[in-house]
């Protein structure tokens, strides 16, 4: 039987630089689990969502390529060393070069890639930063959300990959794990409203104790 | 992470939720859940929704004046008797009472635990499905593959499905209620036992006078709606979700039911196009039904069962509306031509001989040809036996027309809708078995259980409690009280 189901990718960028390590990035662990568990019970999700983890620290590198649900393994995921944030978002334009597909006669073509962002600092490469910041953003290629959290993750750097960014004010391991429900419920599909426009990205209202950075 | 909170109802009653951290999210509310799970409460996520005067005036005419669940005497729909609004009211999840604090919200009872899977719903382990919501795609897409065989149900019971779904639309389009967003996701079905509810019924449409707030589901969305969706809100150019594109999604739901496949989702495909512009082509403007007989251009190679095997009254209300009807909304079928198309062609079904076949019944449409199309596997029995139901011409007795056709097998209960040519098979009708029909020696018997004046062709009372021997070309009346049927066997060897 051909397949005519477009998939929804989507890739997780981690921060796993050392600022990360012990409660922080457990309850990350948590939070993809959680999402995965979530998606799972969702038909829509289960049949669309692919799922991809890159993680940043002192090296950048794609810890589990796009997979879909049923097969996602969780990666294990380590804190230390710095933030090479720059080098993950190079990572990221690579991997969705290679792993988008496009329409042909016997498959559709994936939707617009949803991609999350979780940083509690800012880029060791800043300057790799800025120029892959504004080559990913002129792909135009993604939907991209951007997550501060806490006071040392600087937004600034976020707002040159997306005018999505979120700040989380408090990093308990309740706000992780109400990001990443957060992360669920864009990710699965709901009724338009009547004012969306075609295409256009339409996320849910930020969990509570989180803000939009405008 | 969760704590009981109190809500204040309209009419000053109170009622307890359990307020949790990550409460699951629709596109328009949240909800929570009684302390013991019989009702949920609902708040808008844009809390101005629950503000404006117009929103709160909807509700209170939905769960007031349109209200099919509730009779008339209790506040409900006009004309609706108790036995009535008792049939409706799991037909639907319709809401029960409006929330005035701590901000505006609805109060809607909980589903019928049948529309959750429970521990042995899922087929494979790091799947677990317990207490999730029976969303129809669980069964009509590659997801079915994960759920448990006794989840899904067979053919006849999908058929069930939809005539129940096709009855609860054809009950609000009567009262002039739009839903204006079914889809996968807000119609849950249990096939194990035939059934479905609607629900999230608080976006209801009433023409004139409240207007919709949702565009749909992808996939569930009218072509004319998703078309027009660029021009601004108020622009005359734009198709708003009404009676007419519910009857586009209900279509493209009960096809979905009856062949697991999605109607428009083919090969054709726009080459350099992003995902969503190509879907919007795809879904709206240009969209094609995969089996339109006259344009290909969407058709998968290696359909297997289609439209044809559903049976005549199936094949011609598909065409009408995806084919026709595609983008010329008035000539979609209405929910009760589905209903009534859905019910004759429950009268052609017929078991396959199969043991094995995941269908187990089929559409008996070509008594030469009786093939399973679900299984491939053809029918073994010497001959097929039809009854051809005909009623007498009003004025002019003895003068008899067909108007209906009943394919007979071993033990095939009569409803009194076949027994009488008034009574139709709807909500109103009584389902108490009026006689059936058995096979015993290689001869055909039915078997009178509770009609009255049943009489053999030579004219003998064939009372309850007696068979009726069932011979080649013979006609007999089915009652001889008014309105009864004549009935004419038919055997094809």
């Amino acid at each position: 039987m051909s397949d005519y189901i477009r998939r929804l990718p989507v890739y997780l960028l981690i921060d796993c630089s050392g600022s990360m390590h012990g409660e922080k990035i457990e309850a990350v662990k948590q939070g993809i689990r959680t999402l995965v568990s979530e998606l799972k019970g969702d038909p829509q999700a289960l049949e669309t969502a692919y799922i991809s983890v890159i993680t940043f620290a002192s090296a950048a590198r794609q810890e589990a390529p796009l997979t879909e649900l049923m097969l996602f393994r969780e990666p294990e995921l380590k804190a230390s060393g710095a933030t090479m944030f720059g080098r993950a978002v190079e990572v990221l334009i690579d991997c969705m070069n290679t792993e988008i597909r496009h329409s042909t006669q016997t498959q559709k073509g994936d939707w617009r890639p949803l991609v999350f962002i979780l940083t509690d600092g800012s880029p060791s490469d800043a300057e790799d930063f800025k120029v892959n910041a504004s080559r990913l953003k002129a792909m135009k290629a993604a939907n991209i959300v951007a997550c501060a959290a806490g006071a040392d993750a600087k937004t600034e750097y976020l707002k040159m990959l997306t005018d999505n960014v979120l700040m989380m004010n408090s990093l308990t391991a309740g706000d992780f794990a109400q990001f990443f429900a957060w992360v669920s419920g864009s990710v699965r599909m709901t009724s338009k409203s009547i004012e969306a426009k075609p295409g256009e990205l339409m996320l849910p209202p930020p969990p509570h104790g989180f803000q939009i950075v405008p | 992470m969760s704590e009981i909170a109190e809500a204040v109802l309209a009419d000053g009653s109170k009622l307890q939720y359990v307020v949790t951290s990550n409460p699951p999210r629709g596109g328009m509310k949240y909800t929570y859940f009684a302390p013991d799970k019989s009702y949920v409460v609902q708040f808008f996520n844009d809390p101005k929704m629950g503000q404006d005067a117009k929103m709160r005036d909807r509700i209170a005419a939905i769960i007031g004046k349109y209200n099919p669940t509730v009779s008339e005497e209790n506040g409900g729909a006009m004309g609706n008797t108790e036995q009535l609004a008792e049939y409706f009211a799991d037909k639907y999840c319709w809401p029960t009472g409006i929330v005035v604090s701590p901000e505006f919200g609805i109060v809607s009872p909980a589903y019928p635990p049948k529309f959750f899977f429970d521990a042995n719903s899922s087929l494979v382990s790091g799947l677990d499905l317990r207490g999730r919501d029976k969303k129809s795609n669980w069964f009509t897409s590659r997801n079915r593959k994960y759920l448990d065989p006794r989840e899904l149900g067979n053919f006849m019971l999908m058929l069930k499905v939809c005539i129940s779904l096709a009855r609860s639309i054809r009950r609000m389009h009567a009262a002039g209620l739009a839903h204006s967003d079914l889809s996968n996701n807000n119609v849950l079905i249990d096939p194990k036992t035939g059934s479905c509810v609607v629900i999230d019924i608080d976006s209801l449409v009433v023409p004139e006078l409240y207007p919709p707030e949702v565009a749909g589901t992808r996939g569930y969305i009218a072509p004319e709606v998703l078309a027009t969706m660029e021009y601004p809100y108020g622009d005359p150019r734009r198709s708003l979700p009404c009676i007419e594109t519910d009857l586009h999604s209900l279509a493209v739901l009960i096809y979905e039911f009856l062949l697991t496949r999605h109607p428009l989702n083919g090969p054709k495909h726009f080459p350099g196009m992003s995902a969503e512009e190509e879907d919007q082509r795809l879904m709206g403007s240009d969209a094609v039904f995969i089996e339109d007989p006259n344009d290909t251009s969407n058709r998968p190679d290696d359909l297997k069962v289609t439209i044809h095997d559903l049976g005549p009254y199936l094949e011609e209300l598909f065409i009408r509306a995806f084919v026709d009807g595609l983008h010329s909304p008035k000539l979609r079928p209405t929910a009760m031509d589905w209903e009534r198309g859905l019910l004759r062609t429950w009268d052609l079904l017929y078991p396959c001989d199969d043991p094995q076949c995941k269908a187990k019944m089929f559409v008996m449409y070509d008594a030469d040809h009786p093939v399973c199309p679900f299984c491939g596997k053809k029918v073994s029995a010497s001959e097929i036996v039809k009854f051809r139901l005909k009623k007498e011409l009003r004025g002019k007795r003895g003068q008899w027309m067909q108007y209906g056709e009943l394919v007979v097998y071993n033990n095939m209960p009569l409803f009194p809708w076949h027994v009488y040519s008034n009574i139709f098979a709807d909500e109103k009708a009584s389902r108490e078995m009026q006689a059936y029909v058995v096979k015993q020696n290689g001869r055909w018997l039915l078997i009178n259980q509770r009609i009255k004046g049943l009489r053999s062709a030579s004219g003998d009372l064939i009372p309850p409690g007696k068979a009726l021997l069932l011979r080649n070309n013979e006609s007999f009346l089915l009652s001889d009280m008014p309105n009864g049927n004549l009935v004419e066997t038919v055997m094809i060897p």
